[in-house]
């Protein structure tokens, strides 16, 4: 095949062409970093009310209750609570992992690690990141509004998010924010999909990329083909509530005519289950690359773990009725759909086992990426085995609804993918803004978050084995729910601790950036040997001056035939042999 | 270091991707809304239904012809280059003639009671149209930037313009094809 070599272009100057408007796969990659830090502490912010509510139904929420909820004296009131689950699943998903995972390390570590000088649409790129922050203005918009933002969960089932549940703007304006979203993510989906397929350096086969490009490549595959879907409902839904169309509405709901709301829930999760591997496929990408930096060793199994990425990416697009065993499916459906989601756990193992593989007998250096991969391999073991009770259709239809499901989502979802994020930019933040963060603060800040993480979401499985529902807005009201206070105010301590924790990590991020006085950092502090690593740190626009030559793969690592004093080579260097 | 030839050779294949990628993610979304148009459609106990009986034959069936005939004269845009003017004009006039067909349609199925309202399946039929008349839209955008290049910028026109715009116009056609064959046909 021909291998296009991109110009070089002209290294921006001005503060709007250098930060705003820039085209430059980096700096798009750091504004999404900040852009999803943003909504990470605004989502962070309604799990503390959420919390609270649930430890202390009908008291005010500390310090700002009083200036959030003046005409409650400071209690979140029934409505604005169910406004604020909604809004936190949204944000989370859409607007904190998804740009940090996919935006921030999509953009920032593809053209560089697969030795290109920018992503083949500059354009396309810059566009996408400012259709999600036109997304996420809408979003901030229908807080503002006098019936207030969506309230009908972030899945936004019909017959809640009609215009009977919800009148009003907000679910609307929900509706058109999550369609701009998905415009943006597929225009980033194209670019990252043909950008690994045509702009590899020579030499750089598929079976030499780094894991983190595998992860964030199969991600883009499946944004591409489902995010159009979830697009399709919400176009439906959105005529349905503007139009007068009844796609979506049935029995009393619907004036005249009838719809089906269980269709929705079909289009829904046909995009949603593959979500789930969206948001966490960087993340297992990125801990299968650091799990083998740190460990000084190959990654074990390296094709097996590729591979095995793949095959749940495949496997992802055919499970979604495991959400669904719920609306009288036909058993023999819900026995498929069991089946098929037992199945992912194949390959889940396999590469669960390269990790182990990978870390076993190696001289590990337990650096804040490591201690944060190490929380994933732990916290995704966790979730991992949690969803298989799930997939059982038995056990399914007694957990559906609880906290139980919300408990293993969070740690498939939530934990896993947050400590995947905190590694990532731990490991690549010498490479984005130049400086080191202080390791002393990083590590601090992985005991206090993993900690409190794990008394959040094993609290919450709890509470959901003991018959605890999600979305009531007092569950102490029912007397089987009552002897579970004590648990749900050990479950918002522990995340008001883990709140607190992040305060290590902003002003860690902040200060490092913006401290002057801090030393520049090494071009290549952790002697690895991809290719963002073998140039100046921060990395220059031009990424590369010549386009580099690869020979050997991402891990080469701890091999015996090195010289005395080097424990890796460079992707650019032949592998050394006897 | 890549010679020219080689570079505009990976330059297509690159483009070809990237157009094949945008044309699964449209086609994903023209699928879940034939999903949801057939699932609706075995779960109808009489087809057609009550509320879309007395549908329109003529207009779809000249829309139809319209695509069809569009896509032909793109094809002819693509390899007559002295005449390539003159299809485009062809081109882009039946696009927007396609367009007006559409509209009329939309009166007559509202002079029939056919309304958004009625029910799932008309409101299925009527929004599956909205959305693909935007998509002609979106394509009679790319037409419009087409035509920069063949009427004034002539020498930045490259093969590779004409492909991609080609292949969303034909998609396009295929997609009406589709709907016309399952809503107004069978």
């Amino acid at each position: 095949m021909a291998f296009l070599e991109q110009h070089i272009h002209d290294e921006p100057k001005t503060f709007v062409s250098k930060y705003l408007i820039s085209y430059d796969h980096k700096v798009i990659g750091k504004q999404f970093l900040w852009y999803g830090i943003f909504w990470l502490l605004v989502g962070g912010l309604m799990a503390m009310l959420i919390r609270w509510t649930l430890a202390y139904p009908g008291v005010p929420f500390p310090i700002i209750g009083s200036l959030l909820f003046p005409h409650t004296g400071g209690v979140v009131p029934p409505d604005t609570y169910a406004m604020l689950f909604h809004m936190h699943g949204t944000i989370m998903i859409f607007f904190a992992i998804t740009p940090i995972l996919i935006g921030a390390f999509g953009n920032f570590c593809i053209p560089l690690m697969i030795g290109a000088r920018d992503m083949i649409f500059p354009t396309l790129n810059m566009l996408s990141f400012w259709f999600s922050m036109a997304s996420g203005g809408l979003l901030l918009l229908s807080l503002c509004l006098p019936l207030g933002a969506a309230a009908g969960g972030w899945t936004s089932y019909p017959t809640l998010s009609t215009n009977l549940g919800q009148p009003g703007a907000g679910q609307t304006l929900w509706l058109l924010s999550l369609f701009l979203f998905g415009a943006s993510s597929t225009m980033g989906a194209v670019n990252y999909i043909t950008t690994v397929i045509t702009l590899r350096a020579p030499g750089m086969d598929y079976f030499k990329m780094p894991l983190t490009i595998w992860g964030i490549w199969l991600t883009s595959i499946l944004n591409a083909i489902f995010v159009p879907v979830l697009g399709a409902g919400l176009i439906l839904l959105t005529f349905d509530r503007v139009f007068g169309t009844t796609f979506f509405l049935a029995g009393a709901a619907a004036t005249s005519g009838k719809g089906d709301p269980v269709l929705f829930q079909h289009v829904f999760w046909i995009f949603g289950h593959p979500e789930v591997y969206i948001l966490i496929l960087p993340a297992w990408g990125i801990v299968s690359d650091l799990l083998a930096f740190f460990s000084r060793k190959p990654a074990f199994g390296y094709k097996m773990t590729a591979l095995s990425l793949t095959a749940i990416t495949v496997l992802s697009t055919v499970v979604y009725g495991h959400h669904m065993y719920t609306t009288q499916m036909s058993p023999l459906l819900t026995q498929s759909f069991m089946t098929l989601t037992m199945l992912i756990s194949i390959p889940s193992a396999i590469f669960f086992a390269n990790w182990l593989g990978t870390i076993w007998k190696g001289s590990i250096n337990f650096a804040s990426p490591m201690l944060f991969s190490l929380g994933v391999v732990f916290v995704f073991g966790l979730g991992g085995l949690t969803g298989l009770y799930l997939a059982s259709t038995s056990i399914d239809l007694y957990l559906h609804d609880t906290y139980f499901v919300v408990g293993h989502f969070h740690y498939t979802m939530a934990a896993s993918v947050l400590l995947g994020g905190f590694a990532g930019t731990y490991f690549w933040f010498p490479k984005m803004f130049g400086r080191m963060m202080d390791e002393r603060l990083a590590k601090i800040h992985f005991w206090t978050t993993m900690i409190p993480l794990n008394g959040i979401f094993t609290g919450m499985m709890l509470m959901g084995w003991a018959g605890m529902h999600r979305r009531l807005y007092n569950p102490f009201i029912y007397e089987f729910m009552e002897k579970l206070m004590p648990l749900n105010k050990f479950t918002t301590y522990c995340a008001i601790a883990m709140g607190i924790a992040q305060i290590t990590f902003i002003y860690n991020f902040v200060n490092t950036i913006f401290n002057k006085k801090l030393p520049q950092a090494e071009n290549n502090p952790w002697k690895v040997g991809t290719l963002e690593w073998d140039m100046p740190s921060p990395a220059p626009y031009y990424n590369f001056k010549e386009i580099p030559h690869v020979k050997c793969g991402p891990h080469e690592m701890g091999n015996p035939n090195l010289p005395e004093g080097k424990d890796f080579q460079y992707q650019t260097e032949e592998l050394v042999k006897a | 270091m890549a010679t020219k030839a080689q570079n505009l050779e990976e330059k297509m294949f690159q483009q070809s991707v990237a157009m094949t990628v945008t044309l699964i993610a449209f086609s994903m979304l023209f699928a879940t809304l034939f999903l949801g148009f057939f699932l609706v459609r075995f779960n109808t106990p009489m087809w057609p239904p009550v509320e879309i009986q007395g549908m329109p034959v003529f207009l779809p069936l000249l829309s139809t012809i319209i695509m069809a005939v569009s896509s032909f004269t793109y094809h002819r845009l693509q390899t007559r280059e002295p005449m390539r003017g003159f299809y485009w004009k062809l081109t882009f006039g039946l696009g927007v003639s396609f367009l007006i067909c559409q509209k009329l349609l939309w009166s007559a199925l509202t002079a029939k009671g056919i309304l958004v309202s009625n029910g799932n399946v008309p409101s299925m039929v009527i929004a599956f149209t909205w959305i693909h008349a935007a998509h002609i839209f979106m394509g009679l955008a790319l037409l419009l930037w087409l035509g920069r290049f063949i009427f004034k910028k002539k020498e930045e026109l490259t093969e590779i313009k004409l492909i991609n715009v080609g292949k969303f116009w034909h998609f396009l056609g295929v997609v009406w094809l589709l709907m016309y064959l399952t809503m107004f046909v069978l």
